[in-house]
């Protein structure tokens, strides 16, 4: 399982990927926002996108969208975790095709049940 | 008063006459030249005083009747106030709930050390053949407790470090609220340079700046500010989600 986490605040990331390792996934990769994880994403295999919302450069409703319009990587997983919690940004979020939505502050369980959510998908679909 | 010009033909003029009655020695006509030569001067000095008062007035109508420069004074401003209070709350819960985890965690090492120094004197008197039966069943006892202790302890001591490392989400959250206050500084900034430079007649239009749209997303949620049309937490994003098909 390889994730990558996307996130203009170093200090967030590593809390992602430190809840990550701690529910056994080791593979993660970090980009600070949608235009240098555009790339990342379509030269690896990943199995998972974990991004933020508001980020300098490309926003992750934007790269919520450029992943979905792209071919090869149209079917990835995407779980949104953001400070953003107008209802109107999360219909608009789950209209482009998002898989979860975590609003910050989250908990660790919260994480886990999400992430849960979304494989029991993958393996059920 | 730059463009008042007081040297003209006709001071010019007036001056040359005053110099002739002088020295006629006509002291009369002298200081009827004066008093003409004077009230030209005062007039003019009304009149400019007139234009340049009227003008400021009308630069601080513009000012003071701008919406953006309204919207500073009466929303902005206090807003940024709740914003930046809102972050002191936000630091202090992170602070506590740091330090709150780490003073449940230090007693369970204080303990985990004090139990495995007595364990490991009374091992070392067992592999040294140092011990009797009943001190040794004693000792297999003693070892089941430390064991069952220590899964406990060590889970104990992983709830904390996650909750120390939650806790550190303050930093993504009050920087995304901050950023929102400097933007709204430096706003204010330009506004008062553009009425420094009226002022001070460099310019004769107040520029009011615009605010910047970087504010189009909301941010993290601060009470009172922005807290309309939004979620109050996960289980109604779950809810709206589950709503929609999810």
């Amino acid at each position: 399982m390889k994730i990558l986490i996307v996130d203009d605040f170093s200090t967030m990331r590593r809390i992602i990927k430190n809840l990550l390792r701690d529910l056994g996934f080791q593979n993660t990769a970090e980009a600070d926002d949608g235009l240098t994880a555009l790339p990342i994403l379509q030269s690896g295999n990943f199995d998972l996108l974990i991004t933020d919302w508001n980020m300098p450069g490309m926003q992750g409703i934007d790269l919520l969208k450029h992943v979905r319009a792209d071919q090869k990587l149209a079917s990835l997983p995407v779980l949104m975790v953001t400070a953003e919690q107008k209802r109107e940004q999360i219909v608009e979020a789950a209209q482009a095709g998002v898989n979860g939505y975590v609003v910050k502050p989250f908990t660790a369980q919260t994480l886990k049940e999400k992430l849960e959510k979304i494989f029991q998908r993958i393996e059920g679909g | 008063m730059d463009d008042f010009k007081f040297i003209n033909d006709d001071s010019i003029a007036m001056a040359k006459d005053l110099v002739a009655t002088m020295e006629r020695g006509d002291e009369t006509g002298a200081k009827e030249v004066v008093d003409e030569l004077t009230h030209i001067r005062e007039s003019d000095l009304y009149q400019e005083m007139g234009k340049l008062t009227r003008e400021l007035h009308d630069a601080i109508t513009a000012f003071g009747m701008d919406e953006q420069f309204n919207k500073l004074a009466e929303m902005e401003i206090p807003n940024a106030r709740q914003r930046l209070r809102h972050v002191i709350e936000m630091t202090d819960q992170a602070a506590n709930r740091t330090l709150e985890a780490v003073e449940s965690s230090l007693p369970i090492c204080e303990e985990m050390g004090t139990r495995s120094r007595s364990l490991h004197a009374d091992w070392k008197r067992f592999t040294q053949r140092d011990m009797n039966l009943a001190e040794f069943v004693d000792l297999a006892k003693q070892l089941d407790g430390f064991f069952t202790t220590n899964t406990g302890d060590a889970e104990r001591l992983r709830d904390s470090l996650t909750s120390v490392l939650m806790a550190q989400d303050f930093q993504d959250l009050t920087s995304q609220i901050i950023k929102k206050v400097i933007t709204l500084v430096e706003e204010v900034e330009s506004n008062l340079v553009s009425l420094v430079k009226l002022t001070s007649g460099k310019s004769n239009k107040p520029e009011v700046v615009e605010g910047k749209k970087v504010d189009a997303l909301a941010g993290p949620v601060v009470p009172g500010v922005n807290d309309k049309g939004v979620v109050s937490g996960q289980d109604e994003v779950d809810d709206l989600l589950s709503s929609l098909g999810f």
